[in-house]
């Protein structure tokens, strides 16, 4: 048996989210979150599509499974234990913030600060590991900028994001000067193309 | 009322030659130039960043913009393919086989000036068959009824997975996940809101842009940071643009052929650029004069290549705008322009937007003219761009996609979706899953439910109509005839090798 390491995956994860769907959908023998009717072939309800393209995934997804276990070999590259480890604890610490946020402060869980915070926290701690860091350092930085753009306008944002982003470039962290003259750039080309320009609705300076 | 062609022409004109319609193909252009020299960022990703920027204009100035990038990284990346062995695009790979050699051998210039005169002449004769197939291709797609949509739609989604790399099984998968994916949202006909967890911002279904933005642009990022690119410069200088007799001869029957195939793959749903650029290298590996000199720098393999590359890139347009149907990723982005700007893509668009359809093929001719002579004069310019430091421009990259992103619907949730799909993005390319189809299906899906719930309500819940109407059984049997011949091994090996160049 050579395993396709990457089809199998790619396998399980169709099977998960067309099981995922399916069960919201109820087309598991009326089990279901959202219970959609499905009506007849002839006037289909709004569950029906929905169950048609999921069993669709589910069996594409099984087969691609199946003939992944002999398709071989590609295998996946080995997570270090502390890439496991980081990406555990980057979930268990996303949904500890993402929940507990609202509790400790009134202002927070407004809008999606929660959600934010949390990804915030969770992307944070992917960063202590070096295979995750590209990637928890950039989604970071979009969640910063989500997080700083209502109250601390366009500008702040902007500037938390290129420097979180910049951290993920070894170069830019040896040499900071780089990041505040793109900064400063980017802050003054920003504002033409999309305050003076195209005149987005958006707060552009801080508000408190 | 038949307004003649040449009637139509004058309006295509007179729309494109506005001076915002023209500042827009220019902008577009010179944007699309930018990126093809720029290794790391492609069109797929570019159009996906500046789709908000296009909403606040009318949907034909968008769409002109949208379509000069297109084209435009076609010329791009024939520039650093050439001069430097580094292509900008998946197109310009090929390039770099005979073009770089060429450069090295001191013909840079007629490397060059080759690409660039083939394409505007295959970008010519190719608009020209857009605009031929419009009304053409309207009244067959008049005579259309649901069925035969879902099943020209399902045929589409079939060849684009079958065309695509890698596995025709996970394309057809990844089809399907985006078909689901546009599934969240309100159903149109009940009014039931469908996997949206009672979140507001998903009753209008999942942000295109977003998805787009966050699999294709910002998961980009995150893998070209991955890999460092060494860059050699090249120190030769571009000495004279002009091409000798000899290789004008050798040229022009390649640019010919060329022509021809690039815009016949172009139409191809999962067509496009790059297929066309490789089916042309292997038609003249076989076919020219010059063959023997492949390796060492043959003019053909440039000319070919370039004129087939431009050629698609025009021609992919035709399903796009005469049935509504993305023969590529980048058409699938252009499908959600319009609808995100109120415009119903179908066969119904010819006649219902004649100052779009017209007005876009004008200026695709003028967007190719401005092309060659822009090009030319400003390689320097365009060599010292790809100077600027990966370091610098991503950053870049990510804020106007954090903006972009925002600014479609003034809420962060589109931007913390963005994010999600970034890690998403990121784990597909890892696990070799194909975006391209997801993309296509995440547009076309709903399309298709509609389709369906339509064609059944009118055969009365029979699904035979599928096979009993003649139009929608030719194109399920030709999606099934090209399901069953990717499976089988020859033509997997032959496309495999065809795309590894």
């Amino acid at each position: 048996m050579k395993i396709n390491e990457k089809d199998v995956a790619s396998g399980l994860f169709f099977i998960l989210v067309a099981a995922a769907g399916l069960y919201i959908n109820g087309g598991f023998l009326g089990i279901g979150l959202e219970q959609h009717s499905l009506g007849t072939p002839r006037r289909m309800g709004p569950g029906y599509m929905p169950m048609l393209v999921l069993w669709g995934l589910m069996i594409l997804g099984a087969l691609t499974l199946i003939i992944g276990l002999f398709e071989g070999p590609d295998p996946l590259k080995r997570w270090t234990g502390l890439e496991s480890g980081v990406f555990g604890s980057a979930i268990v610490v996303g949904l500890a913030v993402g929940l507990l946020a609202p509790m400790l402060s009134p202002a927070l869980s407004s809008g999606y600060a929660a959600l934010g915070l949390g990804m915030l926290a969770g992307f944070a701690t992917l960063c202590f590991s070096v295979g995750w860091r590209l990637m928890g350092f950039i989604c970071a930085a979009m969640c910063a900028f989500c997080l700083l753009l209502d109250t601390g306008g366009l500008m702040l944002a902007l500037v938390a994001t290129i420097f979180i982003s910049a951290a993920a470039e070894p170069e830019h962290r040896a040499r900071p000067v780089g990041v505040l003259g793109l900064t400063i750039f980017l802050l003054a080309l920003c504002w033409w193309v999309f305050i003076d320009r195209l005149d987005i609705r958006v707060n552009v300076w801080p508000q408190f | 009322m038949e307004t003649s062609f040449i009637e139509n022409l004058a309006l295509g004109f007179s729309v494109a030659l506005s001076f915002q319609n023209l500042l827009f193909a220019l902008l577009g252009a010179l944007i699309g130039t930018a990126i093809g020299v720029l290794p790391g960022i492609g069109p797929v990703a570019t159009i996906s960043l500046l789709l908000p920027i296009t909403f606040g204009q009318p949907a034909t100035t968008a769409i002109i913009m949208l379509a000069g990038i297109y084209y435009g990284a076609q010329y791009g990346g024939s520039t650093t393919a050439i001069l430097l062995n580094l292509p900008g695009e998946i197109s310009s790979v090929v390039t770099t086989l005979e073009g770089y050699k060429m450069a090295r051998n001191g013909r840079a210039g007629a490397a060059l000036a080759t690409s660039a005169i083939g394409s505007f002449f295959a970008g010519s004769v190719a608009t020209i068959l857009v605009a031929a197939s419009g009304p053409l291709l309207t009244q067959v797609a008049l005579s259309f009824g649901p069925a035969d949509y879902f099943s020209l739609m399902l045929l589409g989604l079939i060849i684009s997975a079958v065309l695509a790399q890698g596995s025709v099984l996970k394309s057809v998968a990844m089809v399907i996940l985006g078909v689901a994916l546009g599934l969240v949202g309100t159903d149109v006909q009940t009014g039931q809101q469908r996997f949206t967890f009672g979140i507001p911002e998903l009753s209008d279904g999942i942000s295109f842009v977003a998805l787009a933005m966050g699999v294709f642009g910002i998961a980009e990022i995150i893998l070209n940071l991955e890999r460092p690119e060494a860059r050699e410069v090249l120190k030769t200088k571009v000495e004279g643009l002009l091409l000798t007799k000899e290789e004008w001869k050798r040229a022009t029957p390649s640019v010919l052929r060329g022509t021809v195939l690039g815009s016949a793959l172009g139409i191809l749903p999962g067509g496009g650029a790059s297929l066309a650029a490789f089916g042309a290298y292997m038609m003249e590996r076989k076919v020219s004069k010059g063959r023997h000199m492949f390796g060492q720098g043959a003019i053909e393999g440039v000319a070919g290549p370039e004129a087939a590359n431009n050629a698609a890139a025009q021609t992919s347009f035709i399903p796009l705008l005469t049935l509504g149907i993305p023969a590529n990723a980048v058409m699938a982005l252009m499908v959600g322009a319009l609808i995100i700007q109120g415009i119903q893509p179908g066969p119904r668009m010819v006649e219902a937007q004649p100052d779009l359809f017209w007005g876009l093929i004008a200026s695709m001719w003028i967007g190719n003219l401005m092309l060659l002579v822009i090009n030319l004069p400003l390689i320097g310019m365009w060599v010292k761009l790809l100077q600027v430091p990966y370091k610098f421009l991503y950053p870049a990259i990510l804020v106007f996609c954090c903006i972009g992103a925002y600014s479609v619907n003034n809420n962060v949730f589109d931007v913390y979706s963005t994010a999600i799909f970034a890690v998403f993005g990121y784990m597909f390319n890892k696990l070799k899953m194909e975006p391209a189809p997801l993309l296509i299906g995440f547009v076309l899906g709903p399309m298709m439910e509609e389709h369906l719930r339509r064609a059944m309500l009118l055969s009365r819940g029979d699904p035979m109509v599928f096979l009993q109407r003649p139009i929608s059984a030719t194109m399920l049997a030709i999606g099934a005839i090209a399901l069953i011949a990717m499976m089988l091994p020859n033509l997997r090996k032959g496309k495999e090798q065809a795309m590894a160049g």
